[in-house]
């Protein structure tokens, strides 16, 4: 079984080129106080007597007074009720030496629930009951009802509830349908992310199908058929949530935890590290956890460190190494094995039982060490060469004596190298920054200093390149290292020297701007777009009257050549065309008065049509005559 | 050489007073107006600028439309012309001027704003 197992994810791991899925959540030594918290409340009820004592054993603890529970439970129980009888039960069995009273009157009416027509509640809550106060009652009739339940009730706590009934039948009973139930269950449960697995139904629908699923394997001795990854991701979902809603979700969720920890095939096994995943020198020993998922230490495991991959250099510095177990913690000295500084690989193993899931782990581990500089030499050298450099030695972490003056002829040079303290060997950590502040005006310039192939830190400084940086300021500048990196343990401060440097064109010392650049900036007025100069109204009403003129003049002429309306014919068709080109004038002033096109059109259609009928006819009329007249 | 040119002219101006019908003078008095119109419309424009520009155009469109329509009518009306258009009786260029000029100063009246 666990060799199929064991196959199985190596299969897993293979194919998806990944990394085994271990426990993100587990209930740690707090958040188990906590639930116990939460279950230690003073019972309101018997349901609420039943959660917290059952819970509390559960967990391995015990109620606070055992005597008072019991008398509570004798006093709250009603003898008629299925529900009270089963919540008197279970919680008796959980505490010492309380005995519910039982009378024919109750074995009759736990045995009258047994049937098709009771839910699958009632079922589960007498049968539980029944077999609490040690009554005698017949397991293949239980199975039938059940299995008759489960048909009509397809709700996932309808199946649940079968499941953890089937728990507390005689083996011998035909159990095989309903352990089917196991499966497919968990079909329904739904994937969120490839890490958490639940019902869509809520946190305690899902605690209480691990606790039935693994109830009823181990009361079968079958292993429930749940993969290794979707035992994972129930833990992941279980765990996750760390203050619960209402005592049912917390008993649930002990119910869960016990389940996971004590069962016959599948143990989750979450491995911590105590304290940052962190060895150096001063301390060079990894201590690890292993626990369940209750945080109780898993004493018979034995934890072997299958190997230690450098990161940065993916070459293997240690392999099938056996952590040793001191005081509960499994403890292995890495710094023994001289490791560079840096980020290493380590990938876990734990085994010495079959039944231990998500056992291979990989943890990423970081060996921190303590940096030195070493071969401080500053010196200002001229650009061409010619007058020798001057070069003198600082040691961390004094500062040097004189100051150094660097002026646009000249460079100023810093040569140093970092080396670890332990082991001599050369660093190259992320930060290693020169800075140079200005102490009169508060200017700070932050340069980098870059290693070559020997790993030998150079910084030049060209004060006439940089001069811009500077803002071309002369003056005494405060030169700072600083040395720092995930991986070293001592950061580095050291002010170094000061360097007074010389620019060409200097201009006025201009205020440094930096504090107006977030303070509010003067307000914008918006100009409103202005309107056009018109020209002024006695211009535009000359124009008009002149540009109306010329009709005066049109008239004028019509008279002296004679034009008249002497041929007008007084027809009904000449009437109405007349009337209708009036109106169809007038409806061109409307338009550019009030209408728009689409209403001018259809005015103009209904007009324009009326006034090009009669106008034909009247043009014909016109025509004829002219004809006629010929 | 003046001579000439005003020669032409006076006898240009004769022949128009005697040979042309009176119809077409009617026509050719209301081309004069549109005529007069648009150049005044084009004087204030150079003299006070184009503000609102839209309605100077429109207007100037309208006078050089109607002109153009104005001249169109005369040439179907005029008997001289009568062998071009055949098909085209007075009535019906009359018509045409008349339709044209409803379409004409439907975009006018949109365009002048």
């Amino acid at each position: 079984m666990a060799r199929a197992g064991l196959f199985s994810l190596v299969l897993l791991t293979v194919a998806l080129g990944a990394q085994a899925l271990t426990p993100s959540h587990h209930l740690s030594l707090s958040d188990v106080e906590r639930l116990q918290g939460v279950l230690s409340q003073p019972f309101t009820d018997l349901a609420s007597a039943y959660y917290s004592i059952v819970g509390l054993s559960k967990l391995g603890a015990a109620v606070a007074d055992e005597n008072d529970a019991c008398q509570f439970l004798k006093a709250h129980l009603d003898p008629m009720s299925v529900d009270s009888l089963f919540f008197a039960a279970e919680a008796s069995q959980a505490l010492s030496d309380c005995e519910i009273p039982v009378s024919n009157e109750t074995r009759d009416i736990l045995l009258a629930a047994v049937s098709e027509d009771s839910t699958v509640t009632q079922i589960f809550r007498a049968v539980s009951a029944l077999s609490s106060l040690g009554l005698p009652l017949a397991s293949q009739e239980v199975v039938s009802a059940l299995v008759a339940r489960i048909a009509k009730e397809d709700n996932v706590l309808a199946i649940t509830t079968a499941l953890q009934t089937a728990t507390r039948l005689s083996q011998q009973a035909e159990l095989g349908g309903i352990l089917e139930e196991i499966e497919d269950l968990a079909a329904r449960l739904d994937d969120l992310g490839g890490v958490y697995l639940q019902f869509e139904e809520g946190l305690e629908a899902t605690a209480l199908f691990v606790t039935a699923a693994y109830a009823l394997s181990d009361h079968v001795e079958t292993e429930p058929p749940l993969k290794e990854d979707q035992v994972i991701q129930l833990v992941n979902s279980v765990f996750s949530k760390k203050s619960w809603d209402s005592l049912s979700e917390a008993f649930s969720v002990a119910c869960a935890a016990a389940a996971l920890s004590e069962n016959r095939f599948h143990v989750p096994v979450v491995v911590s590290t105590q304290g940052p995943a962190t060895v150096s020198h001063s301390q060079p020993v990894l201590q690890l956890l292993v626990t369940n998922v209750l945080s109780n230490p898993m004493a018979s495991a034995s934890v072997l460190l299958e190997s230690a991959q450098s990161v940065a250099s993916k070459s293997v510095v240690l392999s099938q190494t056996p952590f040793t177990l001191r005081d509960g913690v499994f403890q292995l000295n890495f710094m023994a094995s001289q490791p560079a500084s840096g980020y290493y690989q380590f990938s876990v193993a734990v085994s010495g039982d079959s039944r231990l899931v998500a056992n291979q782990v990989e943890l990423k581990v970081k060996v921190s060490t303590e940096v030195a500089i070493t071969n401080m030499d500053l010196s200002v050298v001229d650009k061409d060469q010619s007058i020798g450099t001057k070069t003198s030695r600082v040691d961390y972490p004094f500062k040097a004596k004189g100051s150094f003056t660097a002026d646009s002829h000249q460079n100023f040079v810093m040569t140093f190298q970092l080396v670890d303290v332990n082991t001599g060997v050369e660093l190259t950590p992320h930060q290693t920054f020169v800075r140079l502040h200005n102490q009169k005006t508060g200017q700070e310039v932050v340069f980098v200093a870059e290693p070559d192939s020997k790993n030998l830190y150079k910084f030049e400084l060209d004060t006439a390149e940089r001069k811009s940086e500077f803002d071309s300021m002369s003056g005494t500048y405060a030169l700072h290292l600083i040395v720092g990196d995930a991986t070293l343990e001592n950061p580095i401060l050291w002010n170094v020297a000061d360097v007074v440097l010389k620019f060409l064109d200097e201009e006025a010392p201009t205020t440094i701007q930096a504090k107006t650049l977030y303070m509010p900036k003067p307000e914008i007025q918006h100009l409103f777009r202005e309107p056009e100069k018109k020209p002024p109204t006695v211009v535009s009403n000359t124009f008009t009257a002149l540009v109306l003129s010329p009709l005066l003049l049109l008239l004028i002429l019509w008279v002296k050549l004679g034009a008249n309306i002497s041929n007008f014919s007084l027809t009904p068709s000449s009437v109405l065309f007349h009337v209708g080109h009036a109106c169809m004038l007038g409806l061109m002033y409307v338009y550019w008065s009030h209408l728009n096109m689409f209403q001018t059109l259809q005015y103009l259609a209904i007009i324009g049509s009326l006034t090009f009928l009669a106008g034909n006819r009247m043009l014909a009329q016109k025509a004829v005559k002219r004809i006629a007249s010929k | 050489m003046s001579n000439s040119v005003i020669s032409v002219i006076s006898r240009f101006l004769e022949e128009y007073k005697t040979k042309t019908s009176n119809k077409l003078k009617v026509v050719d008095a209301y081309l004069f107006y549109i005529l007069l119109t648009g150049a005044l419309q084009f004087l204030y424009c150079l003299l006070v600028g184009t503000f609102p520009f839209n309605s100077f155009l429109a207007g100037f469109i309208s006078c050089v439309g109607a002109f153009i329509l104005g001249v169109c009518l005369r040439i179907q009306v005029n008997p001289e012309n009568k062998g071009d258009f055949l098909s085209i009786s007075q009535e019906r260029a009359f018509a045409d001027f008349l339709l044209a000029h409803t379409v004409l100063h439907l975009v006018v009246i949109n365009f002048i704003g």
